[in-house]
């Protein structure tokens, strides 16, 4: 067991080498991805996949992040990840135990991207050759997969550039990206790429929850018009109708840039819809949350969170039984923190915020994940390592 | 301003195969304050940037030209890129929009967060942008791809005072 967590410890500690060398000149080193995801198995498994340098690895905890045992590969040759500030290789297990990781890699020096997926059917011992999500070689960035936990069929969420190229070749404008989808068909691999909507912000994770069985909701940044980047939920009728966009805030922030800075969602089991976000809109600037009644229904007035001299940032939403988490990223002047706070009330009233960790150097976004009916924090920091931290489900 | 031989030399050396590489300085934690002393008490414009920011590569060949235009600028160059990029296609870029000869310097530290605090705790991130500091230290930032108008309308108020 010892050597285990040695083992874990060296390689959680085994971030971009490029800090190491900084005195002078800065090093010669090429950015690299830093980030751990994980996802919990119906046994109680914690799942945690990682970008390192030109590879993907998983490994797998039973004490709750403990200890972990030794890494699996999932990408069988070096890879030029996408190690862009928003991206980040993601793990899904279906309700047979399957597991799903998905990732993406920079095609080119213009940040063209391809989207890949592998699947590992023998409980993580190995994995598929990566794949591409879809056919069309364009690009493809910021795959998200989700498990529908009705039917516990793989969506895949992404943005993809294939009718920029088509409208450069028409002499037309096409600002932005599409959110194009695919449901897997079987364990081969994933059917056919459909867009549901053109012209979306092409820098910023995606967010997805299900509203209902084969009904996605899916949150983005949107481009409204006038170069306006808001955001918008499009929430599928059913696995191949996507809905409207109902637009979450009119933050009016009118950029010809993408902030990869990406939002998050959670639905709860009363059918009502959350969504937190980044934005610095002429309206308004800073971390702000929103709750919907329903999938209909407008969201009401977005609530700040923190203040702006504190940097907030990255936030994540999680819908845990009628329990609903809300976590995001601070900066004191020298430590980050993750703050917390719950809701039992639909997201009507809310716990103080509390300091649920920190860390002295830099890290990943602070996720959600909830196994067994508790909520855990999931923080991979430089300093500190990877940390799954259990929160308080009573305010 | 001390003369630099060895400095001159490799410019010159660098000039006759072409282009000339930036003299590239790595932004870590409290490069922030080493700049603002090192030009206290003089009109400076700080201009941040991105290699990942695609409207800074396009606004960039603008601001060589206002540095040849204007010599009596102090331009400062931050590449502020959140994920530390590769120097060499920093200094690159740099010698693409002919801005080898600014003061430049590259985010060099992940913690991006404490860089951008330590300039401006009120700054989240966003490029590009730009600050103009005048004698006594007072920042006037400019969101987003700039109005070179305002900025030479800020060197020429500069002078009269």
């Amino acid at each position: 067991m010892r050597a285990l967590l040695a083992f874990a410890a060296i390689l959680l500690f085994a971030g971009p080498a490029a800090a190491q060398h900084q005195h002078g000149k800065p090093g010669a080193a090429a950015p690299e991805a830093f980030t751990a995801t994980p996802a919990f198995g119906p046994d109680g498994t914690l799942w945690l996949v990682r970008a390192m340098a030109d590879k993907i690895v998983v490994v797998r905890s039973s004490d709750l992040g403990k200890t972990f045992s030794e890494p699996v590969a999932v990408t069988p040759e070096p890879m030029n990840l996408d190690w862009g500030p928003d991206a980040r290789a993601r793990i899904v297990v279906d309700p047979k135990g399957g597991l799903v990781v998905t990732f993406a890699i920079f095609q080119d020096r213009n940040f063209n991207g391809r989207a890949f997926f592998a699947r590992s059917n023998d409980n993580g011992a190995s994995f598929s050759k990566p794949r591409p999500i879809t056919a069309d070689t364009t690009s493809q960035r910021f795959e998200t997969a989700a498990v529908d936990p009705a039917t516990g069929r793989v969506f895949a969420v992404w943005l993809d550039k294939r009718n920029v190229a088509k409208a450069r070749a028409a002499g037309k404008p096409y600002p932005g990206a599409a959110l194009a989808y695919a449901w897997e068909d079987g364990d081969a691999g994933f059917g056919p790429t459909s867009i549901a909507l053109d012209n979306t912000c092409e820098c910023c994770r995606l967010g997805v929850a299900f509203a209902g069985p084969g009904k996605p909701a899916v949150v983005f940044r949107n481009i409204f018009p006038g170069s306006i980047r808001d955001h918008g939920v499009i929430t599928f009728k059913d696995e191949k109708t996507p809905g409207p966009v109902r637009r979450v805030s009119a933050d009016d922030w009118k950029i010809e840039a993408c902030p990869h800075h990406g939002p998050s969602i959670a639905i709860l089991p009363d059918g009502s819809y959350h969504v937190a976000w980044f934005t610095a809109g002429s309206a308004r600037k800073g971390l702000f949350y929103a709750r919907a009644d329903t999938g209909d229904t407008p969201f009401g007035a977005p609530r700040a969170l923190s203040t702006s001299r504190r940097q907030p940032a990255r936030p994540y939403l999680l819908a845990n039984g009628t329990a609903l988490h809300l976590v995001w990223k601070e900066f004191d002047g020298t430590r980050s923190t993750v703050r917390w706070q719950v809701s039992h009330d639909s997201g009507r009233t809310w716990s103080d915020p509390r300091t649920v960790a920190d860390t002295s150097d830099a890290s990943d976004h602070p996720l959600l994940v909830a196994n067994a009916g508790r909520a855990y924090l999931s923080w991979l920091t430089k300093a500190d390592g990877y940390r799954l931290i259990p929160l308080e489900d009573q305010p | 301003m001390t003369f630099r031989p060895l400095l001159l030399a490799l410019l010159l050396a660098v000039a006759s195969a072409g282009a000339q590489a930036a003299d590239l300085q790595s932004f870590g934690r409290g490069s922030w304050s080493k700049l603002r002393a090192a030009h206290d008490d003089q009109p400076t414009v700080v201009h941040f940037w991105g290699l990942t920011c695609a409207p800074c590569l396009v606004e960039m060949p603008e601001w060589g030209k206002l540095q040849a235009e204007r010599p009596d600028m102090r331009l400062v160059m931050v590449a502020a890129d959140p994920v530390p990029q590769d120097p060499a296609r920093v200094s690159d870029m740099l010698a693409r929009a002919n801005l080898a000869k600014a003061e430049n310097w590259a985010f060099a530290d992940r913690f991006n967060e404490r860089l951008r605090y330590e300039i401006d705790p009120d700054w989240p991130g966003e490029l590009p942008r730009t600050m103009l500091i005048d004698r006594d230290g007072k920042e006037t930032v400019l969101t987003g791809v700039a109005d070179l108008g305002e900025v030479r309308a800020w060197l020429d108020a500069q002078k009269k005072r």
